[in-house]
Protein backbone atom coordinates (compact mmCIF):
# COMPACT_ATOMS: atom_id res chain seq x y z
CA UNK A 1 0.00 0.00 0.00
CA UNK A 2 2.55 2.47 0.39
CA UNK A 3 5.00 2.02 -2.48
CA UNK A 4 3.71 4.11 -5.15
CA UNK A 5 5.64 3.20 -8.05
CA UNK A 6 3.87 1.48 -11.07
CA UNK A 7 0.47 3.26 -9.92
CA UNK A 8 -1.43 5.80 -11.63
CA UNK A 9 -1.14 9.42 -10.78
CA UNK A 10 -4.30 10.90 -9.55
CA UNK A 11 -2.74 13.96 -8.85
CA UNK A 12 0.01 15.84 -10.44
CA UNK A 13 0.85 19.44 -8.95
CA UNK A 14 4.40 20.85 -11.02
CA UNK A 15 5.44 24.68 -9.85
CA UNK A 16 1.93 25.00 -8.64
CA UNK A 17 1.57 28.45 -7.46
CA UNK A 18 -1.20 30.91 -6.81
CA UNK A 19 -1.05 34.21 -5.86
CA UNK A 20 -4.21 36.48 -4.57
CA UNK A 21 -4.85 39.77 -6.39
CA UNK A 22 -3.82 41.29 -3.25
CA UNK A 23 -0.49 40.26 -4.07
CA UNK A 24 -0.14 37.83 -1.46
CA UNK A 25 1.37 34.56 -2.27
CA UNK A 26 -0.30 31.92 -0.63
CA UNK A 27 0.77 28.69 -2.68
CA UNK A 28 4.47 28.86 -4.22
CA UNK A 29 5.76 26.32 -6.44
CA UNK A 30 4.77 22.94 -5.01
CA UNK A 31 6.11 20.26 -6.88
CA UNK A 32 4.07 16.75 -6.23
CA UNK A 33 2.72 13.70 -7.30
CA UNK A 34 -0.53 11.65 -5.79
CA UNK A 35 -0.93 8.08 -6.69
CA UNK A 36 -4.06 5.97 -6.82
CA UNK A 37 -4.70 4.47 -3.59
CA UNK A 38 -2.82 6.76 -1.55
CA UNK A 39 -4.18 8.58 2.40
CA UNK A 40 -1.94 11.72 1.58
CA UNK A 41 -2.35 14.16 4.22
CA UNK A 42 -1.13 17.82 4.13
CA UNK A 43 -0.13 19.39 7.08
CA UNK A 44 1.07 22.70 8.47
CA UNK A 45 -0.30 25.32 10.45
CA UNK A 46 -2.71 28.07 9.59
CA UNK A 47 -2.37 30.56 6.57
CA UNK A 48 0.34 27.59 5.06
CA UNK A 49 -1.91 27.48 1.80
CA UNK A 50 -3.25 24.25 2.79
CA UNK A 51 -6.68 24.97 1.84
CA UNK A 52 -5.95 26.99 -1.32
CA UNK A 53 -4.22 23.69 -2.65
CA UNK A 54 -7.72 21.98 -1.81
CA UNK A 55 -9.68 25.25 -3.32
CA UNK A 56 -7.52 24.50 -6.38
CA UNK A 57 -7.81 20.66 -6.59
CA UNK A 58 -12.03 21.07 -6.48
CA UNK A 59 -11.94 23.68 -9.17
CA UNK A 60 -12.98 26.56 -6.91
CA UNK A 61 -9.81 28.84 -7.42
CA UNK A 62 -7.94 28.49 -10.38
CA UNK A 63 -3.88 28.55 -10.20
CA UNK A 64 -1.80 31.59 -10.80
CA UNK A 65 0.40 29.71 -12.63
CA UNK A 66 2.10 26.42 -12.80
CA UNK A 67 0.17 22.85 -13.61
CA UNK A 68 -2.16 21.07 -11.95
CA UNK A 69 -3.78 17.57 -13.39
CA UNK A 70 -6.46 16.01 -11.87
CA UNK A 71 -6.67 12.43 -12.63
CA UNK A 72 -5.22 13.04 -16.35
CA UNK A 73 -7.63 16.51 -16.79
CA UNK A 74 -7.27 20.02 -15.25
CA UNK A 75 -9.85 20.09 -12.14
CA UNK A 76 -12.70 21.53 -13.35
CA UNK A 77 -13.26 18.84 -16.17
CA UNK A 78 -12.19 16.33 -13.48
CA UNK A 79 -14.58 17.41 -11.42
CA UNK A 80 -17.56 17.60 -14.14
CA UNK A 81 -16.68 14.24 -14.28
CA UNK A 82 -17.91 12.88 -10.93
CA UNK A 83 -14.96 10.67 -9.75
CA UNK A 84 -14.64 13.55 -6.84
CA UNK A 85 -16.35 14.06 -3.73
CA UNK A 86 -16.04 16.63 -0.41
CA UNK A 87 -15.95 16.79 2.99
CA UNK A 88 -15.80 20.23 4.84
CA UNK A 89 -15.10 20.87 8.37
CA UNK A 90 -18.58 22.08 8.43
CA UNK A 91 -20.77 18.77 8.18
CA UNK A 92 -22.83 21.12 5.30
CA UNK A 93 -25.92 18.62 5.76
CA UNK A 94 -29.37 20.51 4.65
CA UNK A 95 -30.99 20.63 7.89
CA UNK A 96 -34.66 20.44 5.63
CA UNK A 97 -33.77 17.14 4.48
CA UNK A 98 -33.51 13.98 6.61
CA UNK A 99 -30.05 11.94 6.65
CA UNK A 100 -31.09 9.58 3.51
CA UNK A 101 -32.03 12.40 1.53
CA UNK A 102 -29.08 13.80 2.41
CA UNK A 103 -26.78 11.81 1.73
CA UNK A 104 -28.39 10.75 -1.72
CA UNK A 105 -27.84 14.31 -2.70
CA UNK A 106 -24.72 13.87 -5.20
CA UNK A 107 -26.74 11.13 -6.88
CA UNK A 108 -30.28 12.80 -7.10
CA UNK A 109 -28.22 16.02 -8.92
CA UNK A 110 -27.10 13.34 -11.27
CA UNK A 111 -30.51 12.36 -12.02
CA UNK A 112 -29.42 8.77 -10.81
CA UNK A 113 -32.86 6.91 -10.52
CA UNK A 114 -34.44 6.66 -6.75
CA UNK A 115 -34.50 2.82 -6.47
CA UNK A 116 -30.38 2.99 -7.18
CA UNK A 117 -30.18 6.54 -4.94
CA UNK A 118 -32.01 3.90 -2.46
CA UNK A 119 -29.80 1.14 -2.36
CA UNK A 120 -26.30 3.08 -2.79
CA UNK A 121 -27.71 5.44 0.60
CA UNK A 122 -27.85 1.84 2.69
CA UNK A 123 -24.88 0.82 1.27
CA UNK A 124 -23.36 3.87 2.41
CA UNK A 125 -24.89 4.35 5.63
CA UNK A 126 -24.33 0.98 6.63
CA UNK A 127 -20.51 1.77 6.01
CA UNK A 128 -20.55 4.40 8.16
CA UNK A 129 -23.28 3.02 10.74
CA UNK A 130 -25.72 5.07 10.77
CA UNK A 131 -28.34 2.97 9.28
CA UNK A 132 -30.87 2.36 12.07
CA UNK A 133 -31.03 6.53 11.47
CA UNK A 134 -31.70 6.93 7.98
CA UNK A 135 -35.01 8.64 8.70
CA UNK A 136 -33.60 11.07 11.57
CA UNK A 137 -32.76 14.74 11.18
CA UNK A 138 -29.78 16.13 10.84
CA UNK A 139 -30.55 18.23 13.91
CA UNK A 140 -31.19 15.20 15.89
CA UNK A 141 -27.81 13.93 15.44
CA UNK A 142 -24.45 14.25 17.42
CA UNK A 143 -21.77 15.97 15.88
CA UNK A 144 -19.94 12.73 15.30
CA UNK A 145 -23.06 11.13 13.60
CA UNK A 146 -23.50 14.07 11.29
CA UNK A 147 -20.02 14.23 10.59
CA UNK A 148 -20.40 10.44 9.44
CA UNK A 149 -23.31 11.46 7.77
CA UNK A 150 -21.49 13.63 5.77
CA UNK A 151 -18.44 11.10 4.92
CA UNK A 152 -21.58 8.93 3.77
CA UNK A 153 -22.83 11.16 1.88
CA UNK A 154 -19.03 12.16 -0.24
CA UNK A 155 -18.87 7.68 -0.57
CA UNK A 156 -22.47 7.59 -2.28
CA UNK A 157 -21.02 8.16 -5.54
CA UNK A 158 -18.42 5.81 -4.69
CA UNK A 159 -15.22 8.38 -5.91
CA UNK A 160 -12.16 8.04 -6.67
CA UNK A 161 -10.45 11.07 -4.99
CA UNK A 162 -11.95 11.89 -1.38
CA UNK A 163 -11.01 15.33 -0.91
CA UNK A 164 -11.40 16.39 3.41
CA UNK A 165 -10.80 19.73 4.83
CA UNK A 166 -10.31 19.46 8.14
CA UNK A 167 -13.24 17.06 8.79
CA UNK A 168 -12.91 16.23 12.47
CA UNK A 169 -11.39 19.75 13.48
CA UNK A 170 -14.96 20.73 15.14
CA UNK A 171 -15.05 17.30 16.87
CA UNK A 172 -13.98 16.57 20.66
CA UNK A 173 -10.88 14.32 20.58
CA UNK A 174 -12.58 10.95 21.61
CA UNK A 175 -15.17 11.02 18.95
CA UNK A 176 -12.03 12.53 16.56
CA UNK A 177 -10.00 8.85 17.37
CA UNK A 178 -13.11 6.87 16.60
CA UNK A 179 -14.06 8.48 13.61
CA UNK A 180 -10.13 8.27 12.38
CA UNK A 181 -10.26 4.79 12.63
CA UNK A 182 -13.67 4.34 11.07
CA UNK A 183 -12.31 6.04 7.78
CA UNK A 184 -9.43 4.41 7.51
CA UNK A 185 -11.42 1.11 7.25
CA UNK A 186 -14.03 2.87 4.63
CA UNK A 187 -10.60 4.28 2.58
CA UNK A 188 -8.72 0.17 3.09
CA UNK A 189 -12.40 -1.30 1.53
CA UNK A 190 -11.39 0.57 -1.49
CA UNK A 191 -8.02 0.02 -2.78
CA UNK A 192 -8.61 2.00 -5.56
CA UNK A 193 -9.81 5.15 -3.60
CA UNK A 194 -7.30 8.18 -2.98
CA UNK A 195 -7.92 10.25 0.23
CA UNK A 196 -6.58 14.14 0.41
CA UNK A 197 -6.75 15.12 4.08
CA UNK A 198 -6.09 19.00 5.18
CA UNK A 199 -5.45 18.88 9.04
CA UNK A 200 -2.99 20.96 11.75
CA UNK A 201 -3.40 18.08 13.37
CA UNK A 202 0.23 16.10 13.52
CA UNK A 203 -1.25 12.87 15.76
CA UNK A 204 -4.02 12.96 13.01
CA UNK A 205 -1.47 13.11 10.03
CA UNK A 206 0.38 10.24 11.03
CA UNK A 207 -1.80 8.03 12.16
CA UNK A 208 -3.88 8.42 9.25
CA UNK A 209 -1.82 8.75 6.29
CA UNK A 210 0.37 6.71 4.30
CA UNK A 211 2.39 9.68 3.37
CA UNK A 212 2.47 13.25 4.67
CA UNK A 213 2.99 16.81 2.65
CA UNK A 214 4.42 18.79 5.41
CA UNK A 215 3.78 22.70 4.81
CA UNK A 216 5.24 26.11 5.79
CA UNK A 217 3.39 29.49 5.40
CA UNK A 218 4.89 32.80 3.91
CA UNK A 219 4.76 31.61 1.17
CA UNK A 220 2.78 28.51 1.38
CA UNK A 221 4.88 25.80 -0.11
CA UNK A 222 5.32 21.95 0.65
CA UNK A 223 8.57 22.03 2.83
CA UNK A 224 9.20 18.51 2.84
CA UNK A 225 7.39 14.91 2.20
CA UNK A 226 7.62 12.30 5.02
CA UNK A 227 6.45 8.59 4.15
CA UNK A 228 4.83 6.31 6.93
CA UNK A 229 5.91 3.28 6.34
CA UNK A 230 3.50 1.66 8.67
CA UNK A 231 1.24 -1.09 7.89
CA UNK A 232 -2.64 -1.08 7.58
CA UNK A 233 -4.52 -2.10 9.60
CA UNK A 234 -3.46 0.70 12.09
CA UNK A 235 -5.68 0.81 15.84
CA UNK A 236 -5.48 2.29 19.00
CA UNK A 237 -2.18 0.76 19.54
CA UNK A 238 -0.18 2.18 17.00
CA UNK A 239 -0.52 5.54 18.42
CA UNK A 240 1.42 4.53 21.56
CA UNK A 241 4.26 2.95 19.02
CA UNK A 242 7.98 4.23 19.50
CA UNK A 243 7.12 4.03 15.46
CA UNK A 244 4.62 6.49 15.94
CA UNK A 245 6.32 9.37 18.08
CA UNK A 246 9.39 9.26 16.12
CA UNK A 247 7.26 10.28 12.80
CA UNK A 248 5.74 12.66 14.95
CA UNK A 249 9.05 13.95 15.81
CA UNK A 250 10.39 14.33 12.41
CA UNK A 251 6.63 15.64 11.31
CA UNK A 252 6.89 18.32 13.80
CA UNK A 253 10.70 19.27 12.61
CA UNK A 254 9.94 19.78 9.37
CA UNK A 255 6.94 22.28 10.60
CA UNK A 256 9.28 24.43 12.40
CA UNK A 257 11.45 25.30 9.52
CA UNK B 1 -25.36 19.90 24.58
CA UNK B 2 -28.21 20.68 22.03
CA UNK B 3 -29.20 17.54 20.37
CA UNK B 4 -30.27 16.13 24.35
CA UNK B 5 -32.12 18.90 24.77
CA UNK B 6 -34.11 18.25 21.61
CA UNK B 7 -35.79 15.64 22.86
CA UNK B 8 -38.79 16.12 23.58
CA UNK B 9 -39.50 17.29 27.10
CA UNK B 10 -43.37 15.19 27.31
CA UNK B 11 -40.66 12.37 27.41
CA UNK B 12 -38.84 12.90 30.35
CA UNK B 13 -42.06 13.63 32.59
CA UNK B 14 -43.79 10.51 30.92
CA UNK B 15 -40.55 8.29 32.98
CA UNK B 16 -42.26 9.57 36.11
CA UNK B 17 -45.32 7.37 35.85
CA UNK B 18 -48.85 6.39 36.84
CA UNK B 19 -49.20 7.96 40.45
CA UNK B 20 -47.94 11.27 39.42
CA UNK B 21 -50.08 11.45 36.25
CA UNK B 22 -53.28 13.31 38.52
CA UNK B 23 -50.80 16.19 39.58
CA UNK B 24 -49.09 16.99 36.76
CA UNK B 25 -52.67 17.65 35.49
CA UNK B 26 -53.85 20.02 38.35
CA UNK B 27 -49.76 21.52 37.77
CA UNK B 28 -50.93 21.96 33.79
CA UNK B 29 -54.28 23.57 34.66
CA UNK B 30 -52.75 25.52 37.13
CA UNK B 31 -49.98 27.31 34.03
CA UNK B 32 -52.73 27.41 31.85
CA UNK B 33 -54.34 29.41 34.34
CA UNK B 34 -51.32 31.35 35.16
CA UNK B 35 -50.86 32.29 31.15
CA UNK B 36 -54.62 33.30 30.35
CA UNK B 37 -55.91 34.25 33.80
CA UNK B 38 -54.48 37.64 34.66
CA UNK B 39 -55.28 39.06 31.38
CA UNK B 40 -58.97 37.94 31.13
CA UNK B 41 -59.50 39.29 34.69
CA UNK B 42 -57.92 42.57 33.36
CA UNK B 43 -60.02 42.46 30.03
CA UNK B 44 -63.50 41.91 32.26
CA UNK B 45 -62.15 44.82 35.05
CA UNK B 46 -61.94 46.77 31.70
CA UNK B 47 -65.06 45.92 29.95
CA UNK B 48 -66.70 46.67 33.59
CA UNK B 49 -65.47 49.66 34.32
CA UNK B 50 -66.16 50.92 30.74
CA UNK B 51 -69.69 50.43 30.64
CA UNK B 52 -69.83 51.71 34.75
CA UNK B 53 -68.41 54.80 33.50
CA UNK B 54 -70.81 55.82 30.35
CA UNK B 55 -73.67 54.79 32.77
CA UNK B 56 -72.75 57.33 35.24
CA UNK B 57 -71.36 60.06 33.39
CA UNK B 58 -74.20 60.15 31.03
CA UNK B 59 -71.74 60.46 27.97
CA UNK B 60 -73.65 60.72 24.59
CA UNK B 61 -73.84 57.00 23.28
CA UNK B 62 -72.49 58.79 19.96
CA UNK B 63 -69.36 60.13 21.17
CA UNK B 64 -68.75 56.61 23.30
CA UNK B 65 -71.42 53.48 23.25
CA UNK B 66 -71.29 51.28 26.35
CA UNK B 67 -69.83 47.55 25.40
CA UNK B 68 -73.38 46.38 25.63
CA UNK B 69 -74.33 48.95 22.91
CA UNK B 70 -71.63 47.35 20.75
CA UNK B 71 -72.81 44.05 21.28
CA UNK B 72 -76.38 44.82 20.81
CA UNK B 73 -75.87 46.67 17.85
CA UNK B 74 -73.36 43.98 16.40
CA UNK B 75 -76.26 41.32 17.19
CA UNK B 76 -78.61 43.98 15.48
CA UNK B 77 -76.93 44.10 12.47
CA UNK B 78 -75.53 40.30 12.63
CA UNK B 79 -76.73 39.67 8.94
CA UNK B 80 -74.88 42.87 7.45
CA UNK B 81 -71.84 42.79 9.63
CA UNK B 82 -71.18 39.41 8.90
CA UNK B 83 -71.49 40.11 4.59
CA UNK B 84 -69.01 42.72 5.03
CA UNK B 85 -66.30 40.84 7.08
CA UNK B 86 -67.24 37.84 4.70
CA UNK B 87 -66.62 40.29 1.90
CA UNK B 88 -63.47 41.75 3.50
CA UNK B 89 -61.90 38.14 4.21
CA UNK B 90 -62.60 37.61 0.63
CA UNK B 91 -60.67 40.39 -0.72
CA UNK B 92 -57.80 40.04 2.06
CA UNK B 93 -57.38 36.65 1.28
CA UNK B 94 -57.08 36.88 -2.39
CA UNK B 95 -55.15 39.90 -2.60
CA UNK B 96 -52.50 38.23 0.28
CA UNK B 97 -52.60 34.66 -2.28
CA UNK B 98 -51.62 36.92 -5.34
CA UNK B 99 -48.65 38.90 -2.92
CA UNK B 100 -47.08 35.23 -2.49
CA UNK B 101 -47.39 34.06 -5.91
CA UNK B 102 -46.21 37.29 -7.34
CA UNK B 103 -44.05 38.38 -4.26
CA UNK B 104 -42.21 35.02 -4.32
CA UNK B 105 -42.35 34.19 -8.05
CA UNK B 106 -40.64 37.38 -8.84
CA UNK B 107 -38.16 37.20 -5.97
CA UNK B 108 -37.19 33.81 -7.76
CA UNK B 109 -36.69 35.41 -10.89
CA UNK B 110 -34.49 38.30 -9.48
CA UNK B 111 -32.28 36.48 -7.45
CA UNK B 112 -31.81 33.91 -10.66
CA UNK B 113 -29.67 36.56 -11.81
CA UNK B 114 -27.50 39.29 -10.62
CA UNK B 115 -28.36 41.26 -13.87
CA UNK B 116 -31.83 41.31 -13.41
CA UNK B 117 -31.55 41.62 -10.07
CA UNK B 118 -29.69 45.21 -10.55
CA UNK B 119 -31.98 46.81 -13.19
CA UNK B 120 -35.10 46.12 -11.54
CA UNK B 121 -34.71 46.19 -7.49
CA UNK B 122 -34.08 49.83 -7.12
CA UNK B 123 -37.35 50.48 -8.53
CA UNK B 124 -39.27 47.62 -6.36
CA UNK B 125 -37.38 50.01 -3.95
CA UNK B 126 -38.94 53.38 -4.87
CA UNK B 127 -42.50 51.82 -5.64
CA UNK B 128 -42.57 50.37 -1.83
CA UNK B 129 -42.21 53.94 -0.60
CA UNK B 130 -45.50 54.99 -2.73
CA UNK B 131 -47.86 55.31 -0.42
CA UNK B 132 -50.76 53.06 -1.21
CA UNK B 133 -53.44 55.68 -0.62
CA UNK B 134 -51.95 58.11 -3.07
CA UNK B 135 -52.59 55.46 -6.03
CA UNK B 136 -55.01 53.83 -4.63
CA UNK B 137 -57.64 56.10 -7.09
CA UNK B 138 -55.40 55.42 -10.04
CA UNK B 139 -56.36 51.91 -9.47
CA UNK B 140 -60.02 52.63 -9.18
CA UNK B 141 -59.79 54.34 -12.17
CA UNK B 142 -58.10 51.43 -14.40
CA UNK B 143 -60.03 48.19 -12.97
CA UNK B 144 -63.29 50.01 -11.98
CA UNK B 145 -65.00 50.20 -8.37
CA UNK B 146 -65.21 46.89 -6.67
CA UNK B 147 -63.70 44.13 -5.61
CA UNK B 148 -61.29 44.02 -8.56
CA UNK B 149 -59.02 47.56 -7.34
CA UNK B 150 -60.00 46.19 -3.57
CA UNK B 151 -57.86 43.38 -4.41
CA UNK B 152 -55.04 44.92 -6.57
CA UNK B 153 -54.40 47.36 -3.56
CA UNK B 154 -54.58 44.78 -0.96
CA UNK B 155 -52.22 42.22 -3.03
CA UNK B 156 -50.03 45.74 -3.71
CA UNK B 157 -49.87 46.59 0.18
CA UNK B 158 -48.68 43.20 0.48
CA UNK B 159 -46.42 42.37 -1.87
CA UNK B 160 -43.45 44.32 -1.24
CA UNK B 161 -42.95 42.60 1.93
CA UNK B 162 -43.32 39.23 0.14
CA UNK B 163 -40.50 40.06 -2.73
CA UNK B 164 -37.93 41.84 -0.77
CA UNK B 165 -38.34 39.05 2.60
CA UNK B 166 -37.77 36.38 0.34
CA UNK B 167 -35.05 37.77 -2.17
CA UNK B 168 -33.28 38.66 1.05
CA UNK B 169 -33.56 34.68 2.32
CA UNK B 170 -32.81 33.66 -1.52
CA UNK B 171 -29.28 35.91 -1.36
CA UNK B 172 -28.26 34.40 2.17
CA UNK B 173 -28.04 30.85 1.41
CA UNK B 174 -25.13 29.04 3.73
CA UNK B 175 -21.55 29.83 1.72
CA UNK B 176 -20.62 26.19 2.41
CA UNK B 177 -23.88 24.78 1.30
CA UNK B 178 -23.19 26.44 -2.00
CA UNK B 179 -19.49 25.06 -2.90
CA UNK B 180 -21.16 21.85 -2.24
CA UNK B 181 -23.58 21.98 -4.55
CA UNK B 182 -21.40 23.75 -7.05
CA UNK B 183 -18.67 20.87 -6.56
CA UNK B 184 -21.51 18.51 -6.66
CA UNK B 185 -22.53 20.16 -10.60
CA UNK B 186 -25.55 21.06 -9.74
CA UNK B 187 -27.49 23.31 -12.34
CA UNK B 188 -29.03 26.65 -11.29
CA UNK B 189 -32.13 25.42 -11.23
CA UNK B 190 -30.95 22.23 -9.15
CA UNK B 191 -29.24 24.71 -6.94
CA UNK B 192 -32.28 26.87 -6.41
CA UNK B 193 -35.19 24.24 -5.81
CA UNK B 194 -32.67 21.91 -3.80
CA UNK B 195 -31.36 25.05 -1.85
CA UNK B 196 -31.82 28.23 -2.02
CA UNK B 197 -35.93 28.11 -2.13
CA UNK B 198 -35.94 25.65 0.80
CA UNK B 199 -33.16 28.20 3.04
CA UNK B 200 -35.33 31.06 2.29
CA UNK B 201 -38.22 29.37 3.71
CA UNK B 202 -37.76 31.33 6.93
CA UNK B 203 -37.30 34.31 5.55
CA UNK B 204 -40.57 34.03 3.26
CA UNK B 205 -42.48 32.85 6.44
CA UNK B 206 -41.40 36.10 8.09
CA UNK B 207 -42.71 37.94 4.60
CA UNK B 208 -45.92 35.73 4.85
CA UNK B 209 -46.90 37.04 8.77
CA UNK B 210 -45.76 40.64 7.89
CA UNK B 211 -48.14 40.79 4.76
CA UNK B 212 -51.07 38.66 5.61
CA UNK B 213 -52.09 41.76 8.46
CA UNK B 214 -51.32 43.86 5.56
CA UNK B 215 -53.56 42.80 3.14
CA UNK B 216 -56.22 43.17 5.64
CA UNK B 217 -55.68 47.07 5.85
CA UNK B 218 -55.15 47.10 2.34
CA UNK B 219 -58.46 45.54 1.94
CA UNK B 220 -60.35 48.17 4.64
CA UNK B 221 -58.39 51.05 2.67
CA UNK B 222 -59.30 49.77 -0.69
CA UNK B 223 -63.03 49.47 0.30
CA UNK B 224 -62.44 52.96 1.67
CA UNK B 225 -61.63 53.97 -1.73
CA UNK B 226 -63.54 51.41 -3.85
CA UNK B 227 -65.86 50.09 -1.72
CA UNK B 228 -69.28 49.49 -3.52
CA UNK B 229 -72.46 50.09 -1.85
CA UNK B 230 -75.64 47.71 -1.67
CA UNK B 231 -75.47 44.46 -0.06
CA UNK B 232 -72.09 43.39 -0.41
CA UNK B 233 -70.07 46.48 0.88
CA UNK B 234 -67.31 44.72 3.14
CA UNK B 235 -66.05 46.11 6.47
CA UNK B 236 -64.59 49.29 5.09
CA UNK B 237 -67.13 50.45 3.04
CA UNK B 238 -69.69 49.35 6.09
CA UNK B 239 -67.40 51.56 8.43
CA UNK B 240 -67.91 54.62 5.92
CA UNK B 241 -71.42 54.18 6.19
CA UNK B 242 -71.76 54.05 10.05
CA UNK B 243 -69.29 56.80 10.88
CA UNK B 244 -71.55 59.03 8.25
CA UNK B 245 -74.90 58.06 10.21
CA UNK B 246 -72.88 58.46 13.55
CA UNK B 247 -73.77 54.50 14.49
CA UNK B 248 -71.11 55.06 16.65
CA UNK B 249 -72.29 51.65 18.41
CA UNK B 250 -72.23 49.93 15.25
CA UNK B 251 -68.75 51.61 14.08
CA UNK B 252 -67.13 50.10 16.86
CA UNK B 253 -68.81 47.06 16.00
CA UNK B 254 -66.77 47.11 13.03
CA UNK B 255 -63.67 48.21 13.96
CA UNK B 256 -63.98 45.22 16.54
CA UNK B 257 -64.64 42.81 13.54
CA UNK B 258 -61.50 44.01 11.79
CA UNK B 259 -59.82 43.64 13.99
CA UNK B 260 -60.17 40.08 15.02
CA UNK B 261 -60.13 39.58 11.50
CA UNK B 262 -56.90 40.86 11.67
CA UNK B 263 -55.88 38.86 14.15
CA UNK B 264 -57.24 35.60 13.34
CA UNK B 265 -55.65 36.10 9.78
CA UNK B 266 -52.06 36.02 11.58
CA UNK B 267 -52.89 33.48 13.76
CA UNK B 268 -53.77 31.23 10.60
CA UNK B 269 -50.64 32.13 9.01
CA UNK B 270 -48.39 31.63 12.40
CA UNK B 271 -49.88 28.23 12.47
CA UNK B 272 -49.28 27.55 9.39
CA UNK B 273 -45.45 28.43 9.16
CA UNK B 274 -45.01 26.99 12.84
CA UNK B 275 -46.14 23.72 10.90
CA UNK B 276 -44.19 24.33 7.79
CA UNK B 277 -40.62 24.76 9.73
CA UNK B 278 -40.93 23.14 13.09
CA UNK B 279 -39.35 19.52 11.59
CA UNK B 280 -35.87 21.73 11.03
CA UNK B 281 -35.65 25.40 11.74
CA UNK B 282 -34.73 26.63 14.97
CA UNK B 283 -37.13 29.33 15.00
CA UNK B 284 -40.18 27.62 15.14
CA UNK B 285 -39.17 24.50 17.55
CA UNK B 286 -40.73 23.11 20.56
CA UNK B 287 -37.91 23.45 22.68
CA UNK B 288 -36.81 27.12 22.27
CA UNK B 289 -33.10 27.45 23.30
CA UNK B 290 -32.37 27.86 19.86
Amino acid sequence: MTTMTGAKEWVRMERLSKVYPNGTVAVKEVDLTIHEGEFLCFVGPSGCGKSTIFKMITGLSNPSSGTLQVMGASASVARKRSDTAFVFQDHTLLPWNSVIDNVTLPLALRGVPRKERQREAERVLEMVGLKDHMRSMPRELSGGMKMRASIARALVARPKLLLMDEPFGALDEITRQTLQIELLELWRQDPEMTVLFVTHNVFEAVFLSTRIAVMTPRPGKVSDLIDVPVPFPRDESFRTTPEFGQIVRSVSQALKH
Amino acid sequence: MREETMTTPELSFGTSAGTSTTKLRTSSLKKVWKRIGPPSIAFILFIGAWELFCRLSGLKPYLLPKPSDIVLAASENASNLWVSVYTTITEAVLGFLLSIVLGVGFAILLASSKLIERSIYPYAIIMQTIPIVAIAPIIVIWFGAGMNAIIIIAFLIGFFPMLSNTLIGLNSTDHNMKNLFYLYNASPLQTMIRLRIPAALPYIVAGLKISCTLAVIGAIVGEYIAGIGGGNGGLGYAITVASSRLQTAYLFACGLSASLLGIAFFLLVNAFSKWMLSSWHESEMKSSEG
